[in-house]
């Protein structure tokens, strides 16, 4: 949009900015209500006529649903698996990225297209065997079983191999002449040069396993080891809804995808755009 | 491409992944389709005979054909697939092409409407729920201020399929709008000026310029909502559950409770499972075509 010169123009940049910012309202106004709805006492959530703002603010809800609903505990159950899940996530799609950007192998057209096609067999398509093969495993209502399945991700894979694939082989060979061994080639020279694409990864990762419900909801049965989506939605299944706490947790739980969003939003428009894939 | 010389190293390097992937996907996916030709329910027992299993060959996938619980959700999802593909592309379109432009605090308005794509679906549910309330929701009041009679948003069955509708196109819009403003970038503005200098007006340069130049970016959106839409199922979680009565169970859900709530269900709701893997598969087939002709 240009600054308005004649009046005409300055009509047609009023309309066009103001249809923006009914846009942009239609999609910030939602979340923004329900946040605004956590701060408000349990009087206030059914007062007529209803208030954008709480005229008393109050932080009851959030002391009752994290010491009475237990999201103490749910909170750290979701750290503890979004962080393993991450950090396990990075390594392993690093050391295949590395591989296929890299490296000749025999195999290596075919083992590349069997990782892309995994993207076909999401949770969805495979919730029923997967169930009988984590009970096999021993892994049903145990943590690693939504730590380890969902940290192999074809996505992760395909972000880091594009990635390294622009690095200059002449630097690798250089490094052999000076006799550098593998593993020092690969975490001196390969994983430095890479932390653009492998941040993009842990980031995504972390916004995948925080906001995860069905691995969760298939594997873990016991009440002590819900994560945060699953307590919540076990929450809105009750009989009667506590409205006060539920919306107080649930704001709770959008906070650090909002601050890793706020830090790194560049990255995940330019995640997405560039390699249009999701999870 | 270094190293020729036949080693053992790359191999160790994928070795992690792929035995995540052959645990937890390849045996998985191979069990499936091996269970969806016997007649089992969750536990399987030799020493007990009504829970032992027994292979009936193509029989689950007879019964699919006269399954009442099963033709309900395929019709759902079908239904949900064919409203939810062209408003998520139209909207997400519309948002792309109305954000292009540069102009200060841009980049703002993008991210504001991203946002929400960045949220868990459980979350966006418990929001709308919230939003939706028949007395209390702040819709009906804004609904009811306008002199209007209150909706029951999630309540009727009609209305509670739309509201699942407008939620799923409201979440996912961000997304798209995102991998759209890519394809629009991706457009050389040289096309523009010149149809600008031939007359062309604002309507027939997006027809005959924006539209067929954004066809690789449609085609790739196109098959991925239509991906995301053939497995709705979390939206419904918190936001439904299904109802009123099964007016919102669609293909997910139905699979999941035939498998768990029903006795001997899970061999059928595998024999679904591959139906519903042979429907993803087609449009995944598509997709890897579009990437290939792209390179």
């Amino acid at each position: 949009m240009q600054m308005p010169r004649s009046p005409r123009s300055t009509i047609v940049f009023a309309i066009r900015l103001l249809f923006v910012v009914v846009l942009v309202l239609l999609f910030f106004l939602p979340m923004f209500w329900v946040v605004m709805s956590a701060f408000k006492s349990e009087t206030e959530l059914v007062q007529y006529p209803p208030r954008l703002f709480p005229k008393l603010w109050t932080l009851a809800n959030f002391v009752s649903g994290l010491k009475f609903g237990n999201f103490g505990l749910f909170f750290w159950n979701s750290t503890v698996v979004t962080v393993t899940s991450t950090i396990i996530t990075v390594i392993i799609s690093t050391m295949a990225g590395y591989a296929f950007a890299k490296f000749d192998f025999p195999g290596k057209t075919v083992l590349f297209m069997i990782v892309m096609a995994t993207l076909m067999f999401s949770l969805e398509i495979i919730m029923i065997p997967m169930f009988l093969t984590l009970k096999q495993l021993g892994l049903l209502n145990n943590m690693w079983g939504i730590i380890i399945p969902p940290a192999a991700t074809p996505t992760g894979i395909f972000l880091i191999r594009q990635h390294m694939q622009t690095i200059p082989d002449e630097l690798i060979e250089s490094a052999e002449i000076d006799g550098a061994k593998e593993g020092s080639i690969f975490l001196r020279i390969m994983v430095p040069l890479s932390v653009p694409a492998i941040s993009t990864l842990a980031i995504f990762s972390f916004v995948w396993r925080w906001n995860d419900y069905l691995w969760p909801f298939l594997v873990i049965n016991d009440d002590s080891m819900r994560t945060v989506p699953l307590a919540l939605a076990n929450f809105v299944g009750q009989y009667s809804v506590r409205w006060g706490d539920l919306l107080a947790m649930t704001t709770l739980s959008i906070v650090p995808t909002l601050i890793i969003f706020l830090f790194f939003q560049r990255y995940f428009m330019q995640g997405i755009s560039t390699t249009g894939l999701k999870a | 491409m270094r190293r020729r010389k036949l080693s053992v190293i790359p191999y160790l390097y994928i070795l992690p992944v792929f035995v995540i992937f052959s645990l937890f996907i390849i045996w998985p996916a191979v069990e499936g389709f091996f269970q969806s030709l016997y007649r089992r329910g969750i536990i399987v027992r030799a020493d007990i005979p009504t829970l032992r299993a027994h292979f009936v060959g193509l029989a689950n996938y007879f019964q699919l054909f006269q399954d009442p619980r099963f033709y309900n959700a395929l019709w759902n999802t079908l239904l949900y697939t064919i409203f939810a593909v062209p408003l998520t592309i139209a909207v997400s379109l519309g948002v792309a092409i109305s954000l292009q432009n540069k102009f200060n605090g841009i980049g703002i308005a993008r991210a504001f409407i991203y946002w929400p794509s960045m949220i868990s679906p459980i979350i966006i549910g418990i929001a709308w729920r919230w939003i939706f309330g028949y007395e209390t929701g702040i819709l009906n009041y804004l609904v009811r201020l306008m002199g209007g009679k209150a909706v029951p948003w999630l309540i009727d069955a009609t209305h509670a399929f739309a509201s699942i509708l407008l939620v799923s196109v409201w979440a996912q819009t961000g997304f798209f709008m995102v991998i759209f403003i890519g394809g629009l970038n991706a457009i050389p503005q040289v096309f523009y000026e010149a149809a600008s200098i031939d007359g062309a007006n604002r309507v027939q340069r997006f027809f005959r310029i924006t539209l067929p130049l954004l066809k690789p970016t449609t085609l790739l959106v196109l098959v991925l909502t239509t991906i995301n839409a053939l497995k709705v199922y979390q939206q419904v979680v918190v936001l439904t559950q299904g109802g009123p009565g099964r007016a919102t169970v669609f293909l997910v859900q139905n699979i999941y409770e035939e498998a768990f709530t029903r006795p001997f269900g899970v061999g059928y709701a595998s024999a679904q499972s591959f139906v519903f893997f042979l429907m993803v598969l087609s449009m995944s087939l598509f997709q890897f075509r579009l990437m290939r002709e792209e390179r």
